[in-house]
């Protein structure tokens, strides 16, 4: 393919990914092209968003409730200026000399003083810090294992098995679920690792509705393991998902589902 | 629907991006009737509609120091703004549906019922004119499954079970024919 090919292709995908269609294996090369900082395609994108704001411009206009402005305006007002940068208080006349040198050299003294405190503090810290990320680990693990033989020994536990979707056919899970407390323990295999800022999340599905069921991170090879938090009871949980998303997890699913189950 | 002149948007950016809480009220007012109406039109829910309307006025209250004249009309950053609002909350209920219904294809198109409902071509008739009045209803249907939908050129062609070679062509004209007719259009505003 001669390089103005190359160019009116990748042009004419601006277009369309202006317009918001442009999906699979188009999508991923011009977003990694449009990465590079192309100048051309980043213009045609401004002039197609351009042209198709006539879209939205066309609609016979429908005008929001004046309540609408009020609570915008009041959420404004809560917030900071955008460019908050207050202005100091200045001090209205200079401080006497001596006394402005006096404050100097003992300030110096103090700033030293702190430095050394500051350095000897840091290491004992960073040492405690250590210390405690060992405890917290072992901690978990026992815990986990804890949690692991208390559930098979619970005569309430059921067994969850969940299969891949799509994206992930060949991954898999297990859910040791209680429906009398709501507590559950969730074993994922075949995962591929996810990509950075996101993490798998796991729902709780109560008939139509989705409750988040805990977020959790995949080792290299693929596994899982999630101690599901305490779940709201006012809902009869009937099965579980697992979908990707941001790292934080989110309130409702927006990602692709990769694992589903009945209980 | 009316569109304030640019110019004046774009001073009142400027004094939004200093602070100034009475400029931001007038920029609210020039045009909170076009985010609405956008906002109503993808979702086609008042409450969601009316959330996306307040989170793209925070918006531009938070970032009016990043927007800079070359990157577009005020109009089209705020139509940018909120039609990434609400096309995510479009696909989050999407989400939302279709995991009740996973045992069908997880490709699957999840609300042909909202599809149908999209884009009646008599509605279409009615509420889009100017440049889009010249387009055959094909074109004009795959631009707005597209644009007030949130449906990629695969989605599109799966629901109209037609191939996605087809699809793709007429997006390509469809936009070709919007660039034109809009081309010609401010040729002869300026003429």
């Amino acid at each position: 393919m001669s390089p103005v090919n190359h160019d009116q292709r990748l042009e004419q995908a601006a277009e369309v990914y202006a317009l918001g269609a442009l999906d699979g294996q188009e999508l991923a090369e011009f977003e990694a092209h449009l990465a590079t900082g192309c100048a051309a395609c980043a213009e045609r994108l401004r002039e197609t968003r351009e042209a198709l704001t006539v879209l939205p411009e066309s609609l016979p206009p429908v005008a929001p409730p004046p309540a609408l402005r009020a609570r915008v305006l009041e959420r404004i007002a809560a917030e900071r200026p955008p460019t908050a940068a207050p202005v100091g208080l200045r001090p209205e006349r200079r401080p006497n000399r001596v006394l402005w040198w006096a404050g100097w050299v003992g300030l110096a003294a103090a700033a030293a003083l702190l430095v050394v405190v500051n350095a000897e503090l840091r290491s004992t810290r960073e040492e405690m810090r250590a210390l405690q990320a060992r405890v917290a680990t072992l901690q978990t693990e026992l815990g986990q294992r804890e949690e692991a033989l208390r559930f098979l020994s619970d005569p309430n536990v059921r067994y969850v098995s969940l299969g891949g979707l799509k994206p992930t056919p060949e991954a898999s899970a297990w859910l040791l679920w209680n429906p009398a407390t709501r507590q559950g323990l969730l074993l994922a295999r075949g995962l591929p690792a996810a990509p950075a800022g996101q993490a798998y999340e796991l729902w709780a599905l109560a008939g139509a509705r989705p409750v988040p069921a805990g977020v959790f991170s995949v080792d290299a090879g693929g596994r899982g393991l999630l101690r599901l938090p305490p779940l709201p009871a006012e809902h009869t949980y009937d099965a579980f998902a697992v979908t990707l998303e941001p790292a934080a997890g989110v309130p409702a699913p927006t990602g692709p589902m990769h694992l589903h189950g009945k209980v | 629907m009316g569109t304030a002149a640019p110019d004046a948007s774009v001073r009142l950016l400027g004094e939004i991006a200093r602070g100034d809480r009475d400029a931001f009220a007038r920029f609210y007012d020039l045009h909170a009737a076009l985010v609405h109406t956008f906002a109503l039109r993808i979702l086609r829910e008042r409450d969601e509609a009316e959330e996306v309307v307040q989170d793209v006025f925070v918006q531009v209250w938070r970032q009016a120091e990043t927007y800079s004249r070359d990157r577009g009309t005020p109009e089209a950053w705020l139509i940018t703004l909120a039609r990434s609002r609400g096309i995510d909350k479009l696909r989050s209920r999407r989400r939302r549906d279709e995991m009740v219904r996973p045992a069908d294809n997880p490709d699957r198109l999840p609300e042909p019922a909202v599809l149908e409902s999209a884009a009646g071509p008599a509605e279409a008739r009615a509420t889009l004119g100017g440049a889009l009045a010249d387009l055959p209803a094909t074109q004009r249907r795959v631009l707005e499954l597209a644009y007030f939908d949130g449906f990629t050129q695969s989605e599109i062609a799966a629901h109209l079970g037609e191939p996605l070679g087809t699809v793709k062509t007429r997006v390509r004209s469809a936009l070709d024919r919007l660039r034109g007719a809009l081309a010609a259009r401010s040729g002869a505003e300026r003429t």
